[in-house]
């Protein structure tokens, strides 16, 4: 036991601050790719150039939001080899002092957020109210609590990575004198056996929980940017126009994304970018069934008709009126869509499509059934990554659902109704409701039709 | 809405999204980066004349409104070019494996709605009984494994340990199967079948499994807080009745289309299943040609997933439309 402790890590955690920092955003971690890097830094400067426009905005923020892009810039042509002899590609990952930009970018983000605050008091203030409040609905969710759990302590496995296990361990030509398939040992490298090439399973499961975790969270960004805005713009516009985008929805509905999938990796090659795209790309449909028929119903409320009588734009509405209060759905369906992401990234990665170089769960199991791991049986292969996948979805899962619960009033009224029913059973009737509804889209929710009726809700209000 | 003018809008709607699918297919292998002549190869050295042949026909050599005319005659005739990783024409190659996937995929569907639906209806029924909160957190937790990982365990505890079933492996009989031919089936090729084939459909319904019990567990409880459902009750209908005659058959309508748009994908859906116990269908098939880059057999089989789930939906639409009357009024 005495070992798990003395072990040497990448960096030992007696050798001063300095180097624990510079560990911690070593360039393993800070090596994103550069056209990430640079569709944020557009984001920021996209925002300063904003705020500097509107005459309401303060100058402050503009500003750091306008040095916070310029970080990122920097950050994402220095990572794709700009200013080197190589010159520059989107996809290159030749960072260097990725810590340093990475500390500059994190802090240059607490100032963003520091100077909206402080340019506009009473709505940082109304914020914090709403978040206190949220936070201390969610303690009571048991289920969500322990969901919550999960996903911290996974996320620290992710982020701790370096000081948990040495990187150099991932190199197929690391040489520490093991056979492959070695069963588990009492040590700590070896607690989970050996792969296939002798190198410790440990070491790869706990590097396989940052990709695993980022590729989930990015598509599913992507995902329900994409797919929020195209349900609150169809429901919002309605006529030829929203019939239009549900008609392409319904297009990208019936795409079997799994040979989609396959077809776009084997072409544009094998890496997360190209999967964290795919995964987006393919799974916003539901989510833009779900929020549009919401749209519809806050369409139809009088205060949207006040303000198209009071002359404002669409672009205002939907902004103010539409995504303020269909947010908590969009919000609720993000983590459940996470969820979903993270097994289809699994998914993908086992067909073989993950980056060979970065391990994910996925990536794991595809490496441990090529090489025969399920035949031996190499049952300490096998069985952890599948139940860290496992443990994170159910993590989402229950978050998302508690989320639900807290933001959705009617799911907390029914409860209170219903009297009878406390406690378990219908935190099984939301845990499944919810799961129904972001496997499906909503393709199920209408009484079989799906479009009628929330067609005729829509008019009819 | 009369009945024609629902079903030539439903029509109508099913084939024009088949248009925008292929047209997207066309698309899709047109966007992709480099020469799609050199694509449409094997990998490796070619002379120029093969890529004269091959740009030739596929009508590379032609503009891109002539192409996409010429892809459409080639489409609607199923001639989807020729495989050359199989060096046979795509669509014999599809014709031989699509037998296997039809069979797996029919029995595995069959078992999981049989299986899942009617423990979802009791669950619903027996909401918040021990019997519910059993199986409710199973098909959870079954819900949240990938399917392949499922399989993987099988394969380690059935297969390897308990030796009950093959290692996947080559699986003969299937092969010899045509789709226009007849099927050959006499008692030896029935009790091979069953032994390699057992665990594949057991684990392809355990993959839809958890979604049908959850799917139908929450429609029920949704039906049963419905004020007819009360009303039955209090004018005193057996418990029996009210589940069978008022809640069960509403409840059924949503999961229809779920089920209908499930086995539309299940063309295209096995492929999990199918690559890890080495089953030889169309799943395996997009498996190997995306690994040897087979380009032409991965544009039809994408084609036919699509025009499998749209069909499928027509169909779920079609049967809403006799078994819903809200629909009809």
């Amino acid at each position: 036991m005495l070992e798990l402790l003395r072990y040497p890590k990448t960096i030992s955690a007696t050798s001063g601050l300095g180097t624990i920092v510079r560990g911690f955003f070593a360039p393993t971690i800070g090596n994103y790719p550069p056209l990430f890097l640079l569709i944020i830094a557009a984001l920021f400067v996209a925002g300063g150039v904003v705020s500097f426009v509107r005459r309401s905005a303060a100058p402050r923020l503009a500003v750091a939001l306008l040095v916070t892009g310029a970080v990122f810039a920097g950050w994402g042509l220095i990572n794709g080899g700009a200013f080197t002899h190589a010159g520059f590609s989107l996809a290159g990952r030749t960072g260097t002092f990725t810590w340093l930009w990475q500390t500059a970018a994190l802090i240059l983000c607490g100032v963003c957020v520091w100077a909206w605050a402080a340019s506009h008091p009473e709505r940082a203030a109304l914020t914090v109210d709403n978040l206190s409040e949220t936070w201390a609905l969610f303690r009571g969710n048991r289920q969500g609590m322990l969901g919550l759990g999960i996903i911290v302590a996974f996320v620290a496995l992710g982020l701790l990575a370096p000081f948990i296990a040495d990187h150099a361990r991932l190199a197929s030509d690391a040489q520490y004198g093991h056979l492959p398939f070695e069963p588990p040992r009492w040590s700590y490298y070896y607690i989970m056996g050996t792969d296939e090439q002798g190198l410790s399973v440990w070491a790869e499961f706990v590097w396989s929980a940052r990709i695993s975790l980022s590729v989930g969270l990015m598509a599913t960004a992507i995902s329900t940017l994409l797919g929020a805005s195209i349900g609150i713009a169809a429901g919002y516009y309605g006529g030829w126009m929203g019939e239009f985008w549900m008609r392409i929805t319904d297009a990208f509905l019936v795409i079997p994304w799994l040979p989609l999938a396959m077809v776009l990796a084997a072409v544009w090659g094998h890496n997360y970018v190209v999967i964290i795209f795919i995964i987006g790309v393919t799974s916003w449909p539901g989510t833009a069934r779900i929020v549009r028929s919401d749209a519809l119903r806050v369409a139809s409320l009088p205060f949207v008709e006040r303000g198209r009588a009071i002359g404002s734009s669409g672009w205002h509405i939907m902004r103010k009126h539409i995504l303020t209060n269909v947010f908590p759905l969009i919000f609720a369906n993000t983590i459940l869509v996470v969820a979903i992401a993270i097994i289809a990234e699994t998914e993908l990665s086992f067909l073989g499509l993950g980056d060979p170089l970065n391990f994910s769960w996925g990536t794991m199991l595809h490496n441990a059934w090529g090489s025969g791991g399920a035949t031996l049986p190499a049952w300490w292969y096998i069985i952890p990554p599948g139940l860290a996948i496992v443990c994170v979805v159910l993590a989402f899962t229950f978050v998302g659902t508690a989320f639900d619960e807290i933001l959705d009033p009617k799911l907390r009224s029914r409860e209170g109704l219903s009297g009878r029913h406390r406690g378990r059973p219908s935190a099984l009737d939301n845990l499944a409701t919810a799961v129904a509804t972001a496997t499906v889209g909503g393709a199920v929710a209408g009484p079989g039709q799906g479009d009628i009726p929330t067609e005729r809700r829509g008019v009819g209000d | 809405m009369g009945q024609r003018s629902y079903m030539m809008r439903k029509v109508v709607n099913a084939i024009l999204t088949i248009v925008l699918v292929a047209s997207f297919n066309f698309v899709l292998f047109r966007i992709m980066p480099g020469n799609p002549a050199r694509l449409l190869l094997p990998r490796g050295k070619v002379s120029a004349s093969d890529i004269e042949r091959q740009r030739h026909a596929f009508h590379l050599d032609k503009p891109l409104a002539e192409q996409f005319l010429y892809y459409w005659g080639d489409t609607v005739q199923l001639k989807f070019g020729y495989s050359f990783y199989q060096k046979r024409p795509v669509t014999t190659v599809i014709a031989e494996r699509i037998w296997a996937t039809i069979i797996l995929c029919g029995l595995g569907t069959i078992l999981a709605t049989l299986f899942g639906m009617s423990e979802g209806v009791i669950a619903g029924w027996r909401r918040g009984k021990r019997f519910d909160t059993w199986s409710t957190d199973i098909s959870m937790i079954n819900y949240s494994m990938p399917t392949f990982w499922q399989c993987l365990l099988a394969i380690m505890f059935f297969s390897v340990a308990l030796r009950w079933f093959p290692v996947g492996g080559e699986f003969e009989p299937l092969q010899h199967f045509h789709m226009w031919g007849p099927i050959p089936l006499d008692w030896s090729t029935f009790e091979t079948l069953t032994y390699h084939i057992t665990l594949p459909v057991l684990m392809f319904a355990l993959g839809y499994y958890g979604e049908y019990h959850l799917i139908m567990r929450s429609s029920i409880t949704g039906v049963m807080n419905e004020d007819y459902v009360l009303t039955a009750r209090a004018k005193g209908v057996s418990p029996d009745s009210v589940l069978w005659k008022h809640v069960v058959p509403n409840a059924l309508l949503p999961t229809v289309t779920l089920v209908m748009m499930n086995l539309g994908f299940i063309v295209s859906g096995a492929i999990l299943v199918e690559t890890v116990f080495n089953w030889p269908g169309i799943g395996l098939l997009s498996y190997e040609s995306m690994a040897e880059r087979d380009y032409p057999v991965m544009q039809a089989v994408f084609l036919l997933g699509c025009v499998a789930v749209i069909v499928a939906n027509l169909i779920a639409d079609v049967m809403l439309y006799y078994i819903d009357p809200r629909v009809k009024a």
